[in-house]
């Protein structure tokens, strides 16, 4: 396969915080080159930096050492090129369906008939038609986790961030947003970084898999994963990979 | 255990229409037994007719109701819009609350009734000095809460917010104030039910209208029946009021309406 | 993890640079109302410099003039009319809170009753309480009653409603009574809230007794301030509403010692 373009680049980063027992360290010298329009998974145990790492990147906290090129620029604090999709869906639960996936295009001043549009393409895709106008609190888990994502796509990133957007569903609900996820992501080709702490859906997602330490996130082995879409999680070629990523990965207590 | 259940079934039904009636019937006998205590129900409903022949001070029994909720309606719409602009200002910004915040904490443990005094040696008892008395006492509840409300907007909307590149003032007016609605809608309520109650003790001391002065004419003349029928009316118009804010919440929060 | 990033996030503002923040704003506070009075741009015959205040402070701590009390007797007569009123009304609001949150026909025979009542303001009560009780101690501690009273009843109502239903089985399970059930997992689990009516008690019965003492009384600090504003003294009437504040500060945070010591594990969660 040929080498595909860099479009993220972390250099080295670490963020320490400081407590009342000292400092703690989560994210430890990470650096990373993240490829265009990849599905990248970030899979580590339990409790480990993984999401730190994420709102680092996200730029909802500033790394205490490293840097951050974004296309060879640095950068720093939140950009419209990166996207969110939340581990607790962090719908506001005050907008309805709509109001929440214009969210991203009305905040930078979108005219309301454009970014109404938009935001209608992709509840449609997510296949939220006739959702529009429900609030949050009437929708279930996986229908809000779609919301989601097609609020994280109508602001149009170059750049998607998922932080264990799945870990809240049941098991069913779950497979189906997988496929889903790989459905839309296939429609709408953009670079995801997808944290998680399920090997499987690791495998079944990604199509590179970095496996971090337990605390504080290091990197500790990446995985190319080029087996077709869709994937069988009882394939004989996906269980290998499975079994060898999980004999690599420290146990979370 | 079906015949028990029965019975229990039935008695639940009965109970509250029982303790109603029980409350009449109490009223009806001791005001019987010592009119000078109580007026009878039936001499409270005649006064209540007769205030519609006679006027009071040259109002009839509606238009002091009005005054008062004129005072108190007045005093609410200052109330709010102040004390969600004051509420913000301590709950948002660390300064506001250092600066303006230590101010309040001063003056709130001041009762509303107690400003009385003071407010009538600067401004006399006109209208404006009682419309003030209940802004000082329905503000209170409504910063209180839009202050906690600010304080407590969840650290996922806001991060919500800022990965979607909102800056201060759509932080504030798009994530903030409407998360903290509902705590503010909250304090809303109780300043209505603090307003009412403090309009009326304004008016006791001293007014020449509205359902507190009913109150201080029929304890000053003597009649017992006009105080009775004043303080029916007062629960009535309070109960009302607060039937009206909770039209208003579901107006202003239609996402609570649906959970 | 998230409790750290929350700290990282919000900006910190220094603890000693809040304080000196907070400092400044009530002292600049006190300057500006200094300044006005002294300035003359306020007269004195409406309001009294800061300064004034605490020097008569001292000088009521024995005289009696105007209103024919010293300090301390005022706010002995107050607050022996306003813990009266208070008091009883915990003792019998709580209670009653309880018992009709948990038995079905009491709640359903009281809550009526009560509902017609509530609404009615407890200072619109003054009049019919007068005719009644006159207007001793008795009838201002009557009217306080009622104004605490009706927090009380509603919180621990609402306390106790709240009861978890996983709490109630497990007891069930464990062979116990619906009364020991009542009194160890019902009345424990509405402390938080019960004491959230409290402290709504507390501040509604300060704030009755005003009108109370205004309306009726020969003593107190309502009496104090309203006797203030008939001999045109506003520097009377300032000072007693700064100790009705204080007053009124110190009852609470007594309040909210005997909480935290009560309810051990957190309460005030509501």
């Amino acid at each position: 396969m040929a080498e595909k373009k860099v479009i993220l680049k972390l250099d080295g980063l670490s963020k320490r915080f400081q407590t009342k027992n000292g400092d703690v360290e989560a994210v430890h010298e990470v650096s990373l080159e993240v490829r265009d329009n990849e599905f990248l998974v970030l899979l580590g145990p339990g409790r480990c930096g993984k999401t730190v790492l994420l709102n680092l990147i996200a730029g909802l906290e500033p790394p205490t050492e490293g840097n951050i090129f974004l296309d060879g620029q640095a950068i720093s604090g939140t950009h419209n090129s990166i996207g969110m999709v939340f581990q607790k869906t962090g719908m506001l639960p005050w907008k309805t369906v709509m109001q929440n996936v214009e969210l991203g295009p009305k905040l930078a001043g979108e005219d309301k008939k454009s970014r109404r549009e938009r935001a209608q393409k992709y509840i449609e895709l997510v296949g939220l038609k006739g959702f529009e106008k429900s609030y949050p609190a009437e929708l279930s888990g996986g229908m809000k986790q779609r919301v989601g994502i097609a609020r994280a796509y109508a602001n149009n990133p170059e750049i998607l961030l998922m932080d264990e957007p799945f870990g809240a569903l049941d098991a069913q609900t779950r497979y189906a947003m997988e496929d889903e996820l790989i459905r839309i992501w296939e429609k709408e080709r953009r670079t995801v970084i997808f944290v998680t702490n399920n090997i499987e859906e690791a495998a079944y997602l990604g199509d590179r898999i970095v496996l971090f330490s337990e605390c504080p996130a290091r990197v500790k082995q990446i995985y190319d994963i080029d087996l077709p879409r869709p994937r069988n999680n009882v394939d004989p070629k996906f269980l290998h990979i499975r079994q060898m990523i999980a004999e690599n990965t420290d146990l979370a207590l | 255990m079906k015949q028990k259940n029965l019975f229990l079934s039935i008695l639940y039904t009965i109970l509250p229409a029982l303790s109603v009636v029980c409350l009449f019937i109490l009223w009806y006998s001791v005001s019987n037994q010592r009119p000078d205590l109580i007026p009878t129900p039936a001499d409270t409903w005649e006064r209540f007719l007769l205030t519609f022949e006679k006027p009071i001070m040259r109002l009839s029994f509606f238009e002091h109701i009005l005054a008062s909720l004129r005072r108190v309606i007045t005093a609410l719409m200052f109330s709010w819009v102040f004390g969600i602009l004051i509420g913000t200002v301590i709950g948002w910004t660390k300064t506001g609350r250092a600066l303006v915040g230590s101010v309040f904490n001063m003056l709130r443990p001041i009762p509303p009734l107690a400003w009385i005094p003071l407010i009538t040696i600067w401004f006399g008892i006109g209208e404006a000095p009682k419309v003030l008395i209940v802004i000082i006492g329905s503000i209170v509840p409504v910063i209180v809460n839009t202050q906690s409300g600010m304080e407590r907007v969840e650290q996922l909307y806001l991060d919500v917010g800022r990965v979607f590149h909102a800056n201060n003032r759509q932080l504030l007016f798009e994530i903030a104030l409407p998360s903290a609605l509902t705590t503010i809608m909250a304090g809303i309520k109780t300043s209505t039910s603090t307003g009412w109650m403090v309009v009326l003790a304004a008016e006791m001391l001293g007014a020449k209208s509205g359902v507190g002065f009913l109150i201080t004419r029929g304890m000053d003349s003597g009649d017992t029946a006009l105080v009775l029928v004043a303080m029916i009316a007062i629960g009535v118009v309070g109960a009302l009021l607060a039937v009206l804010i909770s039209l208003i919440e579901r107006m202003v929060c239609p996402w609570l309406r649906k959970k | 993890m998230s409790k750290l990033q929350n700290s990282n996030n919000k900006k910190s503002l220094g603890k000693t640079r809040y304080a000196l923040l907070s400092a400044a704003g009530i002292l600049g506070f006190l300057a500006i109302w200094q300044a006005l009075v002294m300035t003359g741009i306020v007269q004195e015959k409406y309001l009294a410099a800061p300064t004034e205040i605490i020097r008569l402070f001292f000088v009521k701590l024995t005289d009696t003039a105007p209103d024919g009390n010293t300090l301390p007797f005022n706010i002995i007569a107050s607050l022996r009319v306003s813990l009266t009123g208070l008091l009883t009304a915990l003792l019998l609001g709580i209670p009653l809170g309880w018992v009709m949150g948990w038995y079905r026909w009491v709640d359903r025979f009281v809550t009526p009753l009560f509902e017609i009542l509530r609404p009615i303001p407890p200072i619109s009560w003054i009049p019919l309480t007068i005719l009644w009780l006159g207007i001793g101690l008795r009838a201002k501690a009557f009217i306080i009653f009622f104004s605490a009273f009706i927090p009380c009843v509603i919180n621990s109502y609402t306390g106790i409603k709240q009861t978890s239903k996983v709490l109630i089985n497990v007891a069930k399970t464990c062979g116990a009574s619906n009364f020991v059930i009542f009194l160890k997992v019902g009345i424990p689990y509405s402390l938080p809230i019960t004491f959230a009516g409290i402290r709504v008690a507390l501040g509604n019965s300060w704030s009755t007794l005003m009108a109370a003492e205004m309306l009726a009384s020969s003593a107190g600090l309502g009496y104090m301030i309203l006797m203030g504003r008939a001999f045109a003294r506003p520097d009377i009437i300032v000072l007693g509403m700064l100790v009705i504040g204080v007053i009124g500060a110190l009852l609470t945070g007594i309040l909210e010692f005997a909480e935290r010591k009560i309810v051990k594990w957190g309460g005030r969660k509501q």
